[in-house]
């Protein structure tokens, strides 16, 4: 067993709850990125195109769109994308620390793909009909494979988040045993086919207003058919992707994410699909204002919903099924010698052995409770529950039915959570103590007040000494 | 806390995955990645401010020429430092963890504020560039230009806070903690030194001319830079980095006595060897103030990038410094080595970064000196073959031990 916890400080963001910040961050990063990968191989295909059956005015097509990719999805790609690694960093530091041990060597590989890409992406704008058109090719169609790479590289790590799908990795420990996970190339799949719709559409802003009619009909189609043949590869990997889903996931995406996401989905699929078959059909007509839209439309109808279930669906996990959300590790991992936090708990409780705890707050006393209370609940239940009642991340005092009775609080701690009895909340076996303050504080937040806090508050009121 | 249990702490907070690799390669690595990164910080921040002092004076065709260049520069530069970023950021984090995380999580909210006001300030300077064409450029866009640095320097900072907290371990639970009361709002900045920060900033003036003197260099074979305007550059450039290499010395002076007494950095070979070479640089520099560069601007920036090497050393050293009362030696971190995914890396590295990265780069260099339509020679035709080659055996050699792997462990 072990002697103490590794934890690090917590960061508490009210009413939105850490989760949400790196939701908003995902959401941006994943649309500019997918975006970039998908303009990389529009790119070039149509460079080809334009070469290989001597049409130069595609190639002005491309150094218009060329603006666009550079400044739209690579830039806001690459500073979004450190972006989400360091919000994951403030929101669950040993998930991510957790990753990057296991995955440094994939990491760095992908770090070689982003350089050669950073230059890659100037040079194709710079270089667009100012050198030769072979070289212009190579160019292009090294840079849409590094593209592609680069997701190559970073599904492993995702996929692996939800679960590894076979008990492998657990025993041997190997990088590509987590990498190549079950769920793996569903996952490159579905990101792969969406990098396809979703170049569609951005190409589209800027097709809509070329000025050669014939090119304009060309490309326009040319986008229609390629961001219908992603939608269509896209449904067909999501059906194997929730094939290759644990129980937890499964339960929870029919449970939660369908009732709130699923008819925000279907519609927006259907519009997707409306869209590039009008489009195909009737070219001319396209809008830039109606590509804008249609953009803006699948980041935040699809990607919210996409990113918020990815992160509900490996609930009660953060990585790998071995680290919970709330940042304890839920089991041994033999290949890796990582053991689990469950035995420390059980036996001495979180205050004593977290070294961010204050000195005061080790030994739970009358006067301490209800701030014990609320530093415990922080840790345990924070990272997937705001306090506040009207908190946008599956507020507590709500979900309690506004209790303030300590007793009917506690049973829960006591029963379903001690236990582990619910599939997506994490199994927390707290000593007797722990969980009678935890109980005391959520109580509290819908307005009981413990006896000791109402003598302490009428003698010396200025003590309010809590968590901000 | 007390020197033990910080030092139990650390050990404790060590990610107990391990890392794939000794520990050495982790090191040097993440020494040497940084180095790329501190440079185009460096440059950025230089060519910014000139690009909007320039800009104040662009009734003189010289300077307005100057601040347009110097305003792309800043704009690819910047997108090139975030990329050059995440390789030591990534390194980091694999041997420093317990230092980078606490320190993170103490100040989340700015780590989280580092990238709205990056993304922010890259829009109002890519804005700022997009105007800035012509002597006829609005003025009010000089103020969205200053908007731009000035988000670049607060994240400077911001970043240079997050290492300097990483290294006083034993105040970590206080800041947490202040008065036994929890602050997990992470909206404090709890510790920084302004001397070292301003030593970084003292290099970007420093390697910026350096960097302005080989941009002279560079184009003086295209016949539309003229050589009167490439000799302002040049000369321009030598005067700051000799101002540069000067304000160096002197805060490096002023950042040695800051560090505590008990670190023994007076006595450290680095510390010495640092100040020398930063002696040499101050020479080099004056001679080329006095003298025409021409010629001399590729030397003189290798000289500077020299010199960074040596300071992402010294920082190192200074770190291990810091951790040594701790017993923190990253020599100790627990390796379960992992060869498949290391040798993946080295074959990444080698093959697409050689071939791939050798091809754009040789292609750049080859084009931007030419006027007109650039021909591919033999070399620059068979980096490009290669460079295809490589990416798409990779893609294709990367799925198969993957499918073979997944088929192997899920049939
Ligand atoms: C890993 C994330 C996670 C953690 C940590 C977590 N929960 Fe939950 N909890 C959930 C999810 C997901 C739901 C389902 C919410 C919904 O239905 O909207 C939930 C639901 C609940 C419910 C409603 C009843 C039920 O069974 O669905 C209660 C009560 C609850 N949580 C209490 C807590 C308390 C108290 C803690 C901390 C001790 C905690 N939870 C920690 C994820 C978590
Ligand atoms: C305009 C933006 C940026 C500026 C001006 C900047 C500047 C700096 C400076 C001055 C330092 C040295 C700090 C010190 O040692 O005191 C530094 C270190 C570092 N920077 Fe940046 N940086 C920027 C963006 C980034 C980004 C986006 C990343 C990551 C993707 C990054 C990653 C790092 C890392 C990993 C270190 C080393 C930290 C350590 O060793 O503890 N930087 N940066």
């Amino acid at each position: 067993m072990l002697e103490m916890l590794g934890l690090y400080p917590q960061w508490y963001v009210p009413g939105i709850g850490t989760a949400w910040v790196m939701g908003i961050i995902g959401t941006i990063h994943v649309l500019a990125s997918h975006t970039s990968v998908g303009a990389a191989w529009l790119f070039a295909l149509l460079a080809q195109k334009s070469v290989s059956e001597n049409k130069p005015e595609i190639m002005l097509y491309l150094k218009k769109y060329g603006m666009f990719l550079l400044v739209f999805s690579y830039i806001i790609g690459s500073i979004t994308g450190p972006g989400i690694w360091y919000s994951v960093t403030v929101a669950s530091p040993r998930g991510i620390s957790g990753l990057i041990h296991n995955f440094v060597w994939l990491w760095a590989s992908e770090w070689v793909f982003f350089f050669v890409e950073v230059i890659g992406v100037y040079a194709m704008v710079y270089l667009i009909g100012k050198i030769d058109n072979k070289t212009y090719l190579k160019l292009a169609w090294s840079f849409a494979l590094a593209s592609w790479a680069t997701m190559i590289l970073i599904v492993p790590i995702l996929s692996f988040m939800m679960w590894p799908g076979n008990d492998q990795w657990y025993s041997t420990g190997s990088t590509f045993d987590a990498a190549f996970n079950l769920n793996y190339f569903a996952h490159l799949g579905i990101r792969t086919a969406f990098m396809f719709a979703v170049a569609g559409a951005v190409g589209g802003i800027i097709a809509a207003t070329l000025k050669d009619r014939e090119t304009r009909i060309e490309i326009t189609r040319f986008l229609s058919k390629m961001g219908l043949a992603g939608m269509f590869l896209m449904l067909v990997m999501f059906m194997w992707y929730t094939a290759t889903l644990p129980e937890n996931a499964r339960l929870i995406m029919e449970t939660q994410m369908m009732p709130k996401y699923g008819s925000t989905l279907g519609a927006l699929l259907l519009a997707t699909l409306v869209y590039f078959i009008f489009t195909a059909w009737k070219p001319m007509y396209l809008r830039q204002g109606v590509a804008v839209v249609m953009t803006l439309a699948i980041g935040l109808f699809g990607l919210w919903p996409e990113e918020r279930s990815r992160e509900s669906m490996r609930k009660p996990y953060v990585a790998g099924q071995y680290i919970y959300s709330n940042q304890f590790f839920s089991r041994d991992v033999p290949g890796k010698g990582v053991v689990s936090d469950m035995p420390l708990i059980e036996a001495k409780g979180v205050l004593a052995t977290n070294y961010f705890v204050p000195e005061e707050l080790r030994k739970i006393t009358p006067e301490n409770q209800l701030r014990a209370g609320e530093v415990l609940t922080k840790i345990m239940c924070a990272n997937c529950h705001s306090v506040e009642s009207d908190g946008a991340l599956r507020p507590l005092p709500p979900l309690f039915g506004h209790s303030d009775e300590p007793k009917m609080i506690q049973a829960y701690l006591d029963g379903a959570l001690y236990h582990g009895k619910i599939p997506y909340m994490p199994r927390m076996p707290l000593p007797e103590d722990e969980r009678a303050a935890m109980a005391l504080y959520i109580a509290s937040l819908s307005g009981y007040t413990p006896p000791a806090v109402a003598v302490s508050q009428a003698t010396h009121s200025s003590s309010a000494k809590g968590v901000n | 806390m007390d020197v033990a249990s910080t030092a139990a702490m650390l050990h404790t907070l060590q990610d107990p995955t391990g890392i794939p690799s000794h520990p050495l390669i982790f090191q040097v690595l993440m020494v040497f990645t940084w180095v790329p990164h501190i440079l185009f910080v460096n440059i950025s921040l230089g060519a910014a401010l000139m690009g909007l002092y320039a800009f104040t004076k662009r009734h003189d065709p010289h300077w307005q020429k100057l601040s347009e260049a110097m305003t792309k520069v800043a704009k690819v530069g910047v997108s090139l430092l975030v990329v050059l970023g995440v390789a030591p950021l990534l390194f980091t984090q694999t041997i420093y963890d317990p230092q980078w995380y606490a320190s993170n999580l103490l100040s989340a909210s700015w780590v989280i504020g580092f990238i709205f006001t990056l993304t922010i300030g890259y829009l109002a300077w890519f804005t700022f560039y997009l105007k800035n064409h012509g002597d006829h450029a609005p003025g009010w866009i000089f103020w969205l230009g200053v908007f731009g640095l000035a988000m670049f320097f607060l994240d400077g900072f911001i970043m240079h806070v997050l290492a300097y907290q990483g290294l006083h371990p034993e105040k970590w639970v206080e800041w947490y903690t202040p008065d036994g009361h929890v602050d997990m709002s992470g909206n404090s900045v709890h510790a920084y030194e302004l001397v070292r920060w301003g030593f970084f900033m003292a290099m970007s003036v420093t390697v910026f001319g350096a960097f302005l003197i080989a941009y002279g260099d560079y184009f003086k074979v295209r016949a539309d830079r003229g050589p009167a305007y490439l000799a302002f550059a040049r000369k321009l450039g030598s005067q700051i980095a000799f101002v540069g290499a000067v304000a160096q010395v002197v805060l490096l002076l002023g950042w040695m006595l800051d560090v505590p007494a008990a670190l023994k950095i007076w006595t450290h070979p680095m510390s010495w060897l640092l100040l020398i070479y930063l002696g040499v640089l101050v020479a080099a520099f004056a001679v080329a103030r006095g003298s025409d560069t021409q010629g001399q601007g590729y030397k003189l920036l290798t000289l500077s990038i020299g010199m960074a090497g040596l300071v992402a050393i010294f920082r190192e050293v200074l770190r291990m410094a810091y951790m040594a009362p701790f017993n923190y030696s990253v020599l100790d971190y627990k390796v379960l080595w992992d060869v498949p995914s290391f040798v993946l890396f080295l074959l990444t590295i080698v093959g697409v970064g050689g071939l791939m990265g050798g091809f754009i780069i040789t292609l750049v260099y080859k084009a931007g000196r030419v006027s007109g339509v650039y021909q591919a020679d033999a070399t620059v035709s068979r980096l490009g073959v290669g460079s295809v080659a490589a990416t798409a055996l990779w893609v294709a050699g990367f799925m198969a031990v993957g499918i073979w792997i997944w088929l192997s462990n899920n049939g």
